[in-house]
């Protein structure tokens, strides 16, 4: 996509969550390209691209699921835009695989009957936000500063691993998120936790798994003074989110468990530990409200930790 | 397993099962000198009977079968945190989905049948309806598993908040996808595929 003149447009790959538990990610993808007058055309009749337990269980079988969708992504315009992080990895890890190696691409031309598209550039919305778009004008398009809001910039797995893969930013230290959130007028928080896993797609068989991880989470970002945690990705948004009362219940109590203790009584000088709701935005919704898109059009009634009463606490709604 | 001293026979090395790990993964597990760097990034690895870099010695040693009996691969996240890290280029997060693989042809003996369970399940939408629905996958998982009461609190909350989507349709060219796994189908019995 070449700057200048031209618009910025796009196709898009939405991916399953964004039409499901992860709308408000949707909605307000849609909403903030809008507004920035940037492009964004669905790529008709997508598949679902396997995600975690297609490449889990058989890698050809994945491959061959995102190489079918690149090549109905080339049936639109413009480079592909990607807001969910898995299907981002998936989407890239295969082009990086099938690039690298003859004897896996002539498996998948056979299992998609037709050639992959290999050179159909895949983007994140970050990189479109940061790098395409450019911070420079992202900051000059701010109509609503979101000034005074703590955020703790959230990147868990897949945006940065393997560093090969999605080319985003570095892959132990990254800033993308970050320099988004300075643009729009936001204040990133120093934390320990930004690349820590969340326990991801255990959600269904090992949920247990989840509330221990994203306790930690929630719990590192509170300690950091954030009042809420930016992510951009529908599974992070939904273990954070949708679990965070039963993450509550099981770590609360100071005494509850092991490391409900070591939280308890050491980070917090013995007291209990905070329990402060800690609402998690998608990225595209923090830089829509600060675009000035009005609040409705942005999904939060979809959302299990209410981040109304936050965002008027700040005069941002 | 820890503390156990653990016999090495020609009974449980295996090495053919090491070349097909190799093979599918595109990863050596020779290259790896045991620095433990791996499992010290691991997020899983407390969840695990052989954190990551015990996975990758068992290979070396042709133990894979141990593998396969325990739970670990079953408990990696594929968060990709192993492979960015190793100072050799070990694949790691590669290795596992070939373990993985390995367990689920020989229908395997892992005793984490409610990740397969979730696994089977949400490939068995893709073939039948393109896309994933969270309630029909969420619901089918709770029954198969024989927990119909699990989340059950959560569901009507989702639904109201329009998280969960109460129909569903397939996707238009949804035969595309059946072609799909059957060329693969064909190619896996014919051999032209691993
Ligand atoms: S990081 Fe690499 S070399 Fe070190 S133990 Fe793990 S696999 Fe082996
Ligand atoms: S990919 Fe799996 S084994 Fe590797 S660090 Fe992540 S959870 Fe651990």
């Amino acid at each position: 996509m070449t700057p200048g003149k031209k618009r910025l447009s796009y196709s898009y790959y939405p991916g399953c969550s964004l039409h499901a538990s992860g709308r408000e990610y949707d909605i307000s993808t849609r909403a903030l390209f809008k507004a920035l007058n940037v492009g964004l055309k669905e790529v008709p009749d997508w598949f679902c691209c396997g995600a975690t337990p297609a490449h889990n269980v058989d890698e050809l079988l994945s491959l061959s699921l995102c190489a079918k969708n690149l090549s109905l992504a080339e049936e639109v315009e413009g480079d592909l835009a990607v807001a969910c992080a898995a299907c981002f990895s998936r989407l890239k890890t295969t082009q990086h695989h099938l690039k690298e190696d003859d004897n896996k691409r002539k498996q998948v031309e056979v299992a998609i009957d037709g050639a992959a598209a290999l050179n159909k550039p895949v983007k994140h919305i970050l990189e479109i936000l940061a790098r395409e778009y450019g911070l420079a004008k992202l900051e000059e398009s701010v109509k609503k500063p979101l000034v005074g809001l703590k955020v703790a910039a959230y990147y868990g797995c897949l945006l940065t691993r393997p560093p090969e893969v999605p080319e985003l930013d570095d892959c132990e230290d990254p800033s993308i998120m970050e320099d988004v959130l300075r643009a729009l007028g936001a204040e990133p928080v120093k934390w320990s936790h930004r690349m820590e896993c969340c326990g991801a797609n255990f959600t269904l068989s090992r949920p247990g798994v989840v509330l221990k991880l994203s306790n930690a989470i929630l719990e590192s970002a509170r300690i950091a003074g954030a009042d809420c945690i930016m992510v951009a990705c529908p599974l992070c948004h939904g273990n954070l989110d949708i679990r965070q009362k039963e993450i509550k219940e099981a770590y609360g109590a100071p005494d509850s468990t092991l490391f409900g203790n070591i939280f308890g009584s050491e980070l917090h000088g013995g007291s209990a530990p905070d329990q402060r709701d800690v609402p998690i935005f998608y990225v595209t919704q923090l830089a829509a409200l600060a675009m000035g898109v009005a609040s409705q059009s942005l999904g939060f009634e979809s959302v299990i930790t209410d981040p109304k009463p936050l965002l008027r606490d700040k005069q941002l709604l | 397993m820890k503390n156990k001293l653990m016999h090495l026979s020609n009974e449980t090395m295996n090495i053919g099962f090491v070349k097909k790990v190799e093979a599918l993964s595109g990863s050596s597990v020779r290259r790896c000198f045991q620095c433990g760097k791996c499992s010290a990034g691991c997020p899983m690895s407390a969840f695990m009977e052989h954190p990551p870099n015990r996975v990758v010695r068992l290979l070396q040693l042709g133990q894979g079968q141990r593998i396969l009996a325990g739970r670990s691969i079953w408990y990696c996240a594929s968060c990709e945190t192993c492979t960015t890290r190793c100072p050799n280029k070990v694949d790691l997060a590669a290795i596992m989905d070939a373990l993985r693989k390995l367990s689920w042809d020989a229908d395997g003996p892992s005793k984490e049948s409610y990740v397969q369970l979730a696994n089977r399940l949400f490939i068995e939408n893709i073939r039948t309806y393109g896309r994933q629905y969270e309630l029909r996958l969420g619901a089918a998982f709770n029954m198969k598993s024989g927990q119909f009461l699990k989340d059950l609190m959560l569901g009507p909350k989702l639904i109201s908040k329009g998280k969960l989507k109460m129909f569903h349709s397939k996707n238009k060219n949804i035969a595309d996808i059946e072609g799909i796994f059957k060329r693969i189908e064909e190619m896996r019995k014919k051999g032209e595929a691993l």
